[in-house]
Order: C-alpha cells, then structure tokens, then sequence
C-alpha cells in the first residue's frame, strides 16, 4: 500500500477500495479533495454573497494582527464589518443544520399521525411505553384510551411546534430548572421550529441585524429549536414507531457485503422506508425472486445515519460511514444504492456509472440527476419496499466480474439508548443514573465526552475521530457517540465489552462490572438529543451540580463537514457544555466573533466552543475542561473522611 | 463461582469476583430487549414514575427540588 493511501483513511477497507477506484477510473471525494482545494475566503467566513452588489470578500490578514486602518477597511460596499458578515455567514449555516434535522422530524411526524390513524400499512405504535412518557410530556390524557387515540393527540401536538409562534417548545421542559431559566432570561429559549429558522433568514438578510451579538443569540435559539425541538421530536416518536434502542449485536464495514447475494444498502437519514426494507428483505417471495436471478437471497446493509437507525433497532449490519459511500459502489458487488435525505454526495451518481449499480432515490425532496426515483409514500410503503428491492434483484444479473468487496469488518454492540443506559445501571426495579454518579464522584470515570459529527475528505478518513476517543477512554473519560463519528470508532472495535482493556483503571472496571464498552452507541445524528437527556438525567439524579455546565462533561465533532454538526454544536454549547470541533473554524474571518463563541460564551451560557484539529491536543483539552468542573464540583481531590462522635451528631442536631 | 486473586493494598492477596457474563456471542432477537419484560400499561405507568422520575414523578425531590417552580 502507497505512503499516499495511508493518509486518506485509517481504515484498510476504505484504502482498499480507493485504489481499486483509481484503477478503475472511477472519481471519488477522496480524490476530488485533492483537486479541488478549500476556498481560503468562504472557509473563514469572509465571503458575502447577501446581495448583488457583491460578492464582497473580506479576508483576514493572514498570520499576523491587523491593523486598526487594515480592519476599518474590512467592509461590503453596504458597509457591513467582517462580524457582522462572519456572523451572518454563522447563523445561516445553524439555520440549514436545524432546518434539516427538523423537516425530518415532520417528515416523522406525519408518518407517526398517518399510523396512529391506520392509514400507514406496515407501521404501527411499537413502544407503547414511550408513548405513554411523550403523553405525560405533553400533557396528553392517557386513562382508558388506546395507544392510536393517544398517538394522534401527540402527534397533532408534536405538528403544532414547528408553527408555534410564541410561548416555548414543550420538550424544553426536560431541559434542568436552571438552564430554562437562564434561556428565559438571555431571550433565546426557541419560540417555534419552524419560527426561529425564517427568523434566521431574515435576520440575516442584507440590511436587516447587524450587531454580531445579536445574530448569535438568534444563532443560539434556532439551535435550541434543534436540539431541544425537531431532533428530539424525531428521536421520540421514532422510538415509539420502531422500538426504543436495546443492546444489540452487529457488524460494521464493507466486508458485510456478500458475494452471493443481492447487495442493497439504504444510504440517508430517515429510518422509515429502512424499517419496511428491513422488513420487505425477509418476505420469502422476494428472496426467491432472487434465486430465481441466481442469487441466494437479500443482504440489506446501512450506510450514514439511516445505518445508525436500523442497527440501533434491528442490528441489520453498516456498510460503512460517509466516506464510505462512493467506494461501496467501488466493490462492484451493490445492486442498488437507496437512498433519501442528507449526506448523500451526488458523486455516487457518476461512480454508479463505471458499474452496474442502481442508485434510487425515493424521497420527493432529493432527486438526483441521472438516478431511478421511486416516490417512498407511507401510504403505500411496504409496495414501494418490494418495488426497490425488485429493481435491485432485477440489477443482480447485470453485475460483472470485477468485483472485489474487502475482507473486513467488525463486531459491534450498539442499542444504547437513555432508556437503556438507565435500565442498565439498576434494572427494572433501581433503573437510575446513580452508579453513573457515584462513579464520576468517586473518581472512578473522570468525566463524560459526546464525540459526534461527521467525516471530512480533508482529514485522514475516521482517524481523529479513533485517536481522540482512545486518549479519552485511556484517560476514564466515558465516551458517548452518534452519527459516522460512532462508525469509526466501532470499525476500530472500540464498541465491544473487550474495548475495555483500552480504557484507564476506573472506566474499566466500571464497564467490566456492567459488561459495557467503554464507547457507547447512541445512534443518528438526530439522536444527539439522547445525549441531552442522559446529561439531564444526570443533573436531576444529584451530586454534580444542578445545570449542565456543572457536569464535567465535554463534547466534540473531529471531524465534521456539515451544517448539522454546526447546529448540534451550538445547541450542546447553549446547553451548557464545552464542544470542540476539528478540521476548520468558519468564524476565523473575525477575530472579534471567534473570542466571542471561544471565550465570552462561557460566562453567558456556562458553555463555549473551541478549536483543535490534532486529536491528542483536542482530549487534553476536554480533559482539562472535565477537571475543571471536577474541582468546582469539589472532586477533585479526595476528601477527609469525618467519623462523627456522638457530641457532634448531637450539635448538628441542635442546628 | 469465577474467583481470582488480587493483590489487596495491605500487600496481601484476596479472592475478588472474576468476570460474571457468559463467553461468546449473543444470539437471537430477543437478546438485550428488556422493554418487553414490562407487560401491562400500570406496569408501564409505575416504571415511568421509578425509573424514569426524573421527569415523570412529584416526589423525586433530585437536585432541582425547589419551592417556585421555573
């Protein structure tokens, strides 16, 4: 293997099919990344394109401290400063990421009312006691009624906070008493979904907020109306749809491809038509279509974050994370690629080309040019599930010789979500984040790190996202993870019990004792709002604090590239924790709004951002940071321990 | 029982519990899925009010117990 190729990706698999691209004559991101450089002004943020009078460009000295007459000269022709453009060029990418994570909580929760009303065949209410927690969440009359009767009130509910206008997202109540205070006081606590991302817009239109500060605060609220709106509202209604994530054992990488079968992979976002794939992928009548077209059977496989959906749900095997995606093509072994929002490279397209496989889009809202498009309609969805799957059958023929899928993958254990991790700690009967508690008390674990996000074709393939959670775990750091971030780490074998030999003396025999990886899978993206709710779980049960910023816990995306992790960021920082992100910093363009997010924010919000692209610098970083909160916590040092004589038993009495 | 010895900080060695699962791999479906032990709706409800009370019970005075609620 090339010195060069090493340097893409940390993964033998991904290398592996990279070079098999390159002979191939295939174009992959990889690839691309090298032709196309990143644009030096709009990665900083000092790119304006709000109006036709520009695009102004206002780039930042470069390695040196500007001077007072260098920045007054830093303006658009509206005399716009380089804050208020970096600003703006901020608040509009928070808006993209929440807008995308929220439309697919209505797409969520349309399909959740279209079950409750029966007219969604193949989907029904599974989880009928998360059902009953979202009722008493939204004040929803449980008593004799059926779960469908329920189901609908939620749902109508659920629908009505994308076009709230005033009040607060009613989820926002699981948030601790003193955050919700604090977002009341500071006037960022999110009004209505769909409200804060126009007012985003709006706001950052030519001519309209034009203080720094203030498009950060609506930054902030539109964050909020992610993280503690349309992502949750997603998560929950899903679990009730398909299943609350349990442990379940799995496979991760392309070597779950099989030479023998009729490869699919489901490549996106949203679990529903996934769900019906899942099912449609055992009808007996559809395996011996297969047969029929000489294969022996169906072998359906994830990739991105609709993979995180059915592992968490099903254990059904991932092909990899999104990276990933050009080079399962690559293998010349996949009969179809589906696929439906987000993450989805267009370049998949033109890979398909150099093979046989079909990509099939199914949503109404992402077409691609040149790709097969069957409409996903939940009316409809177990037809359109054996419709797509036919169309890959029909494709198995067709697959040629030059097919090689890598000899690799690796065992995983995912499922983990708060229910879970609640369950875990004491059963049924002492269900509770006590032990979790005790431990971070007692020193046992250190702290507690979300690493999250996403992959980015300008770093080493999963590599920083590996090494940082490493050091974490070697440290007695607990790591928490979502989205391609959890893949790369579980193609690493940090997602198995035994991955505890890599963690330092206190997490380990933390997760000896309760047969956990020290790394646990919390599934997609929109599933960072687990996340949030296993932070809070942790405030309300005691003994560290009663507002997130006082848990030491610390968050990170090494790796991310897309707006979402932008939006996910800022709400875990309003939320009160620290989050770092790797690769580059889009505010750079302004020193002023940089020190602002770095530095200012703690003091306003009890979280900040920071910046680190090498992995080690970045665990110092959070590990610091964890310390921090340890000490204002009391804990960082062991305390003397007092054996109370009577005579002060009875003084402590007399107070 | 799965027994080893460690070395105790007194310098001396003592039998400690060893590993308490079972080798190997899990195998079927119904691996891991606890929510089904929980039968009935009451069963639901009263799970809901214990092990979930950090939102869902009046008496879980947690580290938020207040006088004015926010």
């Amino acid at each position: 293997m090339a010195e060069e190729e090493r340097k893409l990706s940390i993964d033998p698999a991904t290398n592996e099919m990279i070079a098999k691209a390159r002979v191939d004559g295939a174009s992959i991101a990889f690839d691309r990344a090298e032709k196309m450089k990143p644009c030096p002004i709009g990665q900083e943020g000092s790119c304006c394109r709000m109006c036709s009078m520009g695009p102004c460009r206002v780039p930042a000295a470069r390695n040196r401290d500007e001077t007072p007459e260098e920045k007054a000269r830093r303006t658009g022709v509206c005399g716009a400063t380089a804050e208020t453009i970096v600003a703006r060029n901020f608040t509009r990418m928070i808006a993209a990421g929440s807008a995308a994570h929220s439309d697919h909580a209505r797409k969520v929760v349309e399909a959740f009312l279209l079950t409750a009303e029966g007219k969604a065949p193949g989907f029904i209410i599974k989880d009928e006691q998360k059902l009953l927690a979202l009722a008493l969440d939204f004040g929803v009359e449980i008593g004799n009624r059926t779960n469908e009767a329920i189901a609908i009130d939620i749902g109508k509910l659920a629908m009505q906070e994308f076009g709230q206008q005033n009040g607060e997202l009613r989820l926002t109540r699981r948030a601790p008493l003193k955050r919700r205070e604090l977002w009341r006081k500071l006037e960022v606590a999110p009004r209505g979904i769909d409200r804060e991302v126009v007012e985003s817009m709006h706001r950052t239109h030519m001519g309209v907020d034009q203080d720094y500060r203030s498009l950060l605060a609506q930054s902030m609220r539109t964050a909020l109306a992610d993280g503690w709106g349309g992502s949750m509202i997603a998560t929950e209604l899903q679990d009730i749809m398909f299943g609350t994530p349990a442990p379940v054992f799995s496979q991760i990488n392309l070597g779950v491809l099989k030479a023998d079968e009729v490869n699919v992979i489901i490549h996106g976002h949203e679990p529903a038509l996934a769900e019906m794939l899942a099912v449609a992928a055992q009808d007996p009548e559809l395996i011996d279509y297969a047969k029929s077209k000489g294969a022996k059977g169906i072998n359906l496989a994830g990739m991105c974050c609709t993979a995180n959906e059915i592992l968490m749900r099903h254990g059904l095997p991932i092909a990899g994370n999104f990276l990933q995606q050009e080079l399962a093509i690559v293998t010349g072994a996949l009969e179809a690629l589906v696929v439906d929002v987000q993450c989805i490279m267009q370049g998949i397209q033109d890979v398909a080309e150099c093979y046989h496989t079909k990509i099939i889009t199914t949503d109404p809202r992402a077409h691609i040019t040149g790709a097969m498009h069957i409409d996903f309609d939940e009316h409809h969805a177990p037809e359109t599930a054996g419709k797509i799957l036919r169309a890959a059958i029909d494709n198995f023929p067709n697959r040629g010789k030059n097919v090689r899928i890598p000899d690799v993958k690796t065992d995983l254990i995912a499922g983990f979500s708060h229910e879970t991790i609640n369950y875990l700690q004491g059963g049924l009967f002492r269900a509770s984040y006590r032990p979790l508690n005790e431990n971070i008390i007692n020193g046992r674990i250190r702290g507690v790190a979300g690493v999250v996000g996403c992959n980015n074709a300008r770093v080493t393939h999963d590599d920083v996202h590996v090494r940082l959670v490493r050091e974490l775990i070697k440290n007695d750091v607990l790591v928490l993870q979502t989205g391609c971030s959890a893949m790369a780490c579980a193609k690493a074998g940090l997602m198995l019990p035994e991955a505890a030999a890599e963690a330092g003396p206190g997490l380990r025999s933390v997760c000896e004792a309760l047969g956990i990886p020290p790394v646990l899978h919390m599934g997609s993206c929109v599933d960072n709002a687990r996340i949030l709710i296993a932070a809070t779980a942790m405030v309300k049960d005691g003994g560290l604090g009663d507002d997130l910023s006082d848990l030491p816990v610390a968050g990170a995306a090494p790796e991310w590239m897309s707006e979402k992790a932008l939006s996910i960021g800022q709400y875990f920082v309003g939320s009160g924790v620290y989050t770092v992100f790797g690769v580059n910093w889009p505010t750079t363009g302004s020193r002023e709004v940089t020190d602002y997010l770095f530095k200012e924010y703690e003091a306003v919000y009890g979280g900040m951002w920071g910046f680190e692209s090498d992995p080690i610098r970045m665990a110092k970083l959070m590990i610091d940071h964890i310390d921090k909160k340890r000490k204002l916590l009391g804990l960082d040092k062991a305390r003397e321990r007092v054996l109370f004589d009577m005579e002060m038993r009875r003084s402590m009495e007399a107070v | 029982m799965n027994e080893k010895a460690e070395n105790a900080c007194a310098g001396s060695t003592v039998p400690v519990l060893g590993e308490t699962f079972e080798p190997g791999k899990p195998e079927g479906k119904a691996d891991g899925r606890w929510r089904q032990k929980l039968g009935t709706r009451a069963e639901e409800m009263k799970y809901l009010e214990t092990a979930e009370r950090y939102w869902y019970s009046k008496d879980w005075p947690g580290s938020e117990k207040r006088k004015k609620p926010a």
